[in-house]
């Protein structure tokens, strides 16, 4: 219990909105488009002992990844960390990420004395390697992609490191973007220490000190009460990604274990593939991210976000694996593990709480990335990232047409996009049919098409969730695969998940999102939920009787209650459940034809 | 023979009338609002002050008018019936929107439903690429089927948005023209008429907005102005809009989608007035009633706008960066940030031990525990009487009893017991943090924008404004706080320091060092013309219209902008560069760094104000300097609670008359529609336009 609660409210108030201001002055100013439309930054404030006390609210994925870097740059830097000092890294072998992340430090003293630090972490445009955005999931080994930079000081004693400048000017593609978005995460760290201090003016640097760690420990009474809620036991789920695109067709296995007792929870990933060859390997920092993103997901909305919540969720994962990678590991495309980690965790939490938890969503981020040279030799380079559709919920609906839980990215103009670059966009619009039934439907993703207006260009895709489907609870079915197609010369051909080729003039490339997972017995679906779904158009009237046995009369159209419940009866009858499965992977056959 | 300026201002509950003489006569009336038909109340109220104050409907010279009817149609779902006809391929662009959720790690998020379902939105064959150019010709059959269609399902409003129609609107156009063949009566909005700029969803959301409010706006003002002369009123009916500026009934009626945020305006329109007035340039407008607190900045006498709102967004959740709530309408409006903090805001102790206050709230009725009408959930209000700010014994000159013991015992159990604390310092307690979740607001609007709050004084108002202003410019370094006259009802005043505006833009993209000034001139005259046309439209001279020009800018490759003032005069060069320099400038101090100055700056968009002024004086000054009716109290003392420091002192108890005379705090001001706390060691005066004037002691730290 806090000394003084009112206090302790007061100064969370003002430690939080310092830490907001940080992340406005990043989002505002930003020169990256994944970092405006996917909010692919952070911002947080750590006490003088490199304690997490206050993160601002922007990706999820972040959540577990500055404590990380934090440690590496005491680690490295212990006992030379003076005022006027900031520090930097990337690699992902020594607190960061992936590559394009770069996290800033800056130490905030008072009266000469360390009083907290402010830290920022940006997914930059461009930091060098095999291809632009530094972002290719084919890459083999963390050479292949871009310009490490281990935790060094970027400004010493206020001078700032010529060296280190040059540095990356020569090795990245557009500097001055890189540049950019570095001078905005300066800026923030300026915001928050001048926002630290006057606090420190406020209260004196000791309460200062003290209060931050009371904040923590505020965090962690609610988060042990919340946990506490939950029943004790052992849940396991495995999940998998298709295959890391290197391998083909070759499962990537992950597994997780939760062990939940009295008001603590310990994540396990032993079990899980070993690291791959493709670079969708995670660090532990992200397996980290993905497990408390889903945890998060079922405490109170206003836990504030430090190391209290993470002292009583521990996360483990074996070097070596996909979820904790070695040298000379790939990384820079790991964000589709991670929003597999979050599917899988959803997953043993379900069967931990099952009133809670939403069935499988799309599967995250499809990443489609088309580049070349225009007529007058200038390069140009459209990345889009895409997701669509949350799974069914024990209580309602999935959303139809809503960013994954794990990243809350917001999609790009059309109308913009089609000023900027050589492609036309033919549709973007909900699919029928595709998403898992149950008395809670998954939600619907969407269609997009692109017809490529240029000579030529190279076309890179990653998606998933076509072999393994998003999966459906407690008698839900699960969504459609997800599909990608090339339209050339009048004649249409499937693509494989994760690929990269030449497109040409007139060529149009079709992305489906999977569709998201049922959440209970679709035949306990309220028929005139059906009847809805069927005039919006997003079910077929024959799959209207098929998946939920509702037979539907025509003009006008409406529910034939007394056919619909014989149709139901029978379907019943034929599948015979021995009980309610917990988990679906595949449709049931439930065909009435 | 007196001319009378009258604003209306109509509320959820309560619709506030404020008349005001050229005499300096001021007049205020609050009547229940009739849900259904607003116009009934407000031609009932308009009839008891001119039968009280002997005033004859001819002497009433100019109607000013804020509405929630729009956003309640919007909010409660009850606009017309709508359709939407779209691009094949594209009519799920309503409803997807952008993607993103307002809150994080939330699994019940319910994204709101699309003010047009999905059988109701039908596509047609066509495309225009984005040079404008006709790609697929317009399948005018379809058209026709798709209205046809639409009109056998009931619509009574339809909204037209195909893709890049903001640079070639002909197939928009065409489609006008079908169905003003098939059905003439038809409301038809065309998004490359509502808003013809450049992102498909912000400019479909827009239009379907536009289009599924018009009936409703239409009928609403034709029956207001038949009521209004019926009762012999012919004046002319000039409604608010969200971007602080008047328009007339005519045009409202036609985009209704100005007029959404019609009622918060107000009261910061009428925040500028009295800070002019007392000669303050910069303010913070602080607006705080029973559920939420609302704030805006003033700078140099001018409203900061937003070029976007979420119409029943519902309160901020402490973070601006978190968007995806409510309905997207992409209008100038005056930048607002709310919270869910108000008199009847619940306090209640979290699971880590910690005092919250709201955002649920207790709302008027049943109310805090001290109303006595079935509350029973301690509020903001029951720890203020507990504190002695609020008088024990009635609110609203009387009319509200109150039952300060059961207040009082209902905090002691709920929150001082389980914290272990006083009554006394739970009821502070309360009232600080409530105070720090406003300031969250304020930070808002102010230092999230750059700029430093101690620089700006504070006009507060609204029921509980006055209230707690003092302890939020104590927190933030403030020093100067304005209490304006009838703080209650303010926002019907605020009515009458208006103008009729016209906002108008284009998008241009394109650096600055390259852009053709004689260019810009030209996109300029355009949208001075227009501007020109309609202010001439509404009846203003060439000499009683205002321009107010500006740009748009940011470093290119940065996706938002800072909007900088053009200078008057024809543009060159130098203009140009000058205005390069003033972009960056403005980086500078909004977010404390600027790039080199070899870094290209883009023009994104021109902006156009034309603001039309009254022949009737809008000066500030006007009509505040009447006394405030007063409402009997004897000047008398009251224990009231400064926390542990100073403790329980005895506090003055006036009414803003007594104020004539300086007083050193602690007071307490009680008034009809509100109470203003003066904390010790402030002082408070009443100044020459009538409001109340504290000054507190010098600070220099700002927290919160």
């Amino acid at each position: 219990m806090a000394s003084d609660p009112i206090a302790l409210e007061l100064f969370k108030n003002a430690l939080l909105s310092a830490a907001d201001d940080m992340a406005l002055t990043i989002f505002r100013t930003t020169y990256s488009g994944v970092l405006r439309d996917n909010m692919d930054y952070s911002t947080a404030l750590f006490d003088s002992e490199g304690a997490l006390a206050a993160q601002g609210l922007t990706l999820p994925a972040h959540l577990g990844s500055m404590p990380t870097a934090m440690a590496a740059i005491l680690e490295t830097f212990e006992g030379n960390i003076n005022e006027g000092d900031v520090f930097i890294l990337n690699d992902p072998f020594k607190g960061g990420m992936h590559l394009p992340d770069i996290f800033v430090f800056k130490p905030i003293f008072f009266e000469g004395r360390l009083l907290a630090y402010a830290a920022t972490v940006c997914h930059h445009t461009d930091v060098g390697g095999r291809v632009p955005g530094s972002n290719a999931s084919d890459s083999t080994e963390i050479y292949q992609e871009g310009l490490r930079i281990p935790p060094i000081k970027m400004f010493e004693g206020g001078r700032r490191n010529e060296t280190l400048f040059s540095l990356i000017e020569t090795n990245v593609r557009v500097p001055v973007k890189v540049f950019g978005d570095l001078r905005a995460q300066l800026a923030a760290s300026t915001i928050a220490e001048r926002s630290l201090i006057d606090l420190a003016r406020h209260y004196g640097p000791d309460e200062v000190s003290l209060l931050m760690r009371e904040l923590i420990l505020y965090a962690e009474r609610m988060t042990r009460a919340a946990i506490r809620e939950l029943p004790d036991g052992v849940y396991s789920f495995r999940d998998h990604i298709d295959d890391d695109g290197i391998d083909e067709g070759r499962p990537i296995p992950l597994v997780v274990t939760i062990t939940k007792k009295d008001d603590h929870m310990r994540v396990d990933w032993t079990g899980s593939s070993p690291q791959v060859k493709g670079a969708i390997n995670n660090t532990l920092s992200f397996t980290k991210s993905a497990s408390y993103c889903a945890v998060r997901s079922l405490l109170p909305a206003n836990i504030p976000n430090n190391d209290g919540v993470f002292r009583a969720i521990e996360v483990v994962a074996p070097p070596g694996t996909i979820a904790n990678c070695v040298l000379p590991a790939a990384c820079a495309a790991r964000g589709l593990t991670g929003f597999r980690m979050v599917d899988c965790v959803f997953g043993a939490l379900a069967k931990m709480a099952p009133d809670k938890v939403f069935a499988s969503s799309d599967g995250g981020n499809t990443c489609i990335t088309i580049g070349g040279w225009d007529a007058s030799r200038r390069p140009f380079i459209y990345v889009d990232f895409t997701c669509s559709a949350w799974g069914g919920r024990p209580d309602k609906d999935g959303l139809d047409g809503n960013s994954n839980i794990f990243a809350n990215m917001a999609s790009q103009s059309v109308e913009v996009t089609e000023t900027e670059q050589p492609l036309e966009i033919l549709a973007y619009e909900f699919i029928e049919d595709a998403m898992g039934p149950g008395k809670y439907r998954g939600g619907a993703p969407f269609r997009r098409d692109y017809r490529f207006l240029g000579e030529e260009a190279i076309l890179q895709v990653r998606s998933d969730r076509r072999a393994f489907r998003p999966y459906g609870l407690y008698g839900g079915a699960p969504g459609r695969p997800s599909m990608n197609a090339l339209t050339r010369d009048g004649e249409r051909r499937l693509l494989p998940t994760k690929f990269a080729m030449t497109i040409r003039r007139g060529d149009v490339f079709r992305h489906e999102v999977a569709g998201a997972g049922g959440w209970g017995d679709p035949l306990e679906r309220d028929p005139e939920r059906v009847l809805g779904d069927v005039k919006a158009g997003i079910v077929s009237k024959e799959r209207a009787r098929a998946d939920y046995g509702v037979v539907l009369s025509v003009e006008p159209l409406a529910v034939d209650a007394a056919a619909s419940a014989a149709l139901r009866e029978e379907m019943r009858r034929r599948r015979n459940w021995p009980e309610v499965p917990e988990v679906s992977w595949e449709r049931q056959a439930l065909a009435a034809e | 023979m007196a001319a009378f300026r009258v604003g209306v201002d109509i509320g959820g509950t309560f619709t506030d009338i404020a008349f005001l003489g050229e005499d300096g006569r001021r007049l205020t009336k609050k009547v229940s609002s009739t849900v259904g038909d607003y116009a009934q109340a407000i031609v009932e109220g308009l009839s008891e002050v001119m039968r009280d104050a002997r005033i004859a409907p001819s002497e009433i010279v100019e109607i000013l008018h804020g509405t929630t009817v729009a956003s309640n149609a919007i909010l409660e779902r009850k606009g017309a019936m709508t359709g939407l006809i779209t691009t094949r391929g594209f009519r799920d662009v309503l409803e997807i929107r952008t993607l993103r959720m307002p809150r994080l790690y939330d699994l019940s998020w319910e994204k709101p439903a699309p003010l047009v379902p999905r059988e109701l939105r039908l596509e047609v064959d066509e495309r225009i690429n984005a040079a404008g150019e006709v790609v697929r010709p317009l399948a005018e059959a379809e058209v026709e089927e798709a209205l046809e269609r639409l009109l056998r399902q009931g619509v009574e409003a339809v909204a037209v948005a195909f893709l890049h129609s903001y640079s070639n609107p002909a197939h928009e156009e065409r489609v006008k023209t079908l169905a003003r063949r098939i059905a003439p009566r038809l409301v038809l909005s065309l998004s490359s008429e509502v808003l013809p700029e450049i992102k498909e969803y912000e400019r479909t959301s827009t239009t379907v907005i536009n289009a599924y409010v018009r009936p409703i706006v239409e009928t609403y003002l034709s029956r207001l102005e038949a009521a209004l002369k019926e009762i012999g009123i012919a004046a002319p009916l000039l409604l608010m809009q969200s971007n602080g500026g008047l328009m007339t009934a005519k045009a409202a009626a036609l985009a209704p989608i100005h007029i959404i945020e019609s009622g918060p305006a107000a009261g910061v329109v009428g925040a500028r007035a009295v800070a002019q007035a007392s000669g303050v340039s910069h303010a913070i407008s602080f607006d705080m009633g029973g559920t939420t607190a609302k704030a805006s900045l003033i700078e140099d006498g001018e409203l900061t706008r937003a070029i976007e709102i979420a119409v029943g967004g519902g309160v901020m959740v402490g973070s601006r960066l978190l968007s995806g709530a409510g309905y997207t309408l992409k209008v100038p409006a005056i930048d607002l940030a709310e919270i869910g903090a108000g008199g009847g805001s619940i306090l209640w102790i979290d699971t880590g031990g910690a005092l919250q206050i709201g955002p649920q709230s207790a709302g008027a009725s049943p109310g805090p525990v001290a109303y006595d009408r079935g509350g029973s959930e301690p509020t903001l209000t029951d720890a203020a009487i507990a504190l002695g700010y609020l008088n024990p014994r009635h609110l609203v000159g009387g009319a509200l009893k109150l039952n300060a013991e059961k207040a009082k015992s209902v905090i002691a159990e709920r929150i001082a017991a389980p914290l272990g604390m006083s009554l006394e310092e739970a009821a502070m307690g309360a009232y600080k943090i409530a105070a720090s979740n406003m300031i969250r607001a304020l930070k808002a609007v102010s230092s999230e924008r750059g700029r430093d709050p101690r620089r700006y004084a504070l006009v507060a108002f609204g029921g509980s404004g006055p209230l707690f202003a003092a302890a939020l410019a104590e927190v933030l370094g403030l020093r100067r706080i304005l209490i304006p006259p009838s703080a209650g009802v303010f926002s019907s005043f605020g009515l009458l320091y208006s103008d009729v505006e016209y906002h108008l833009s284009k998008s241009r993209k394109a650096l600055l060092k390259m852009l053709d000034s004689a260019e810009l001139e030209g996109l300029l005259g355009a949208l001075e013309s227009e501007a020109r046309r309609r202010l001439a439209e509404d009846g203003f001279t060439a000499e009683k219209m205002q321009i107010l020009r500006s740009a748009s800018l940011h470093y290119q490759g940065q996706s938002f902008e800072l909007e900088v003032p053009l200078e008057a005069g024809v543009l060159d060069r130098a203009t140009l560069a000058r205005l390069e320099e003033a972009f960056g400038r403005e980086h500078e101090t909004t977010y404390g760094h600027r790039a080199g100055a070899e870094e290209p700056v883009e023009l994104v968009t021109v902006k156009v104000i034309g603001r039309g002024v009254s022949e009737v004086p809008r000066s500030a000054a006007a009509g505040m300097a009447a006394p405030a009716p007063s409402i009997g109290i004897a000047q008398s003392c009251r224990a009231a609670y400064f926390g542990p420091e100073k403790g329980w002192l005895s506090a003055r108890v006036v009414t803003r008359g007594d104020l004539k005379e300086p007083l050193q705090g602690p007071g307490i001001v009680e008034e009809y529609d509100s109470t203003t706390l003066i904390p010790p060691g402030a002082t408070a005066r009443l100044d020459p336009v009538g409001a109340i004037r504290i000054a507190l002691e010098a600070r220099n730290t700002t927290i919160g």
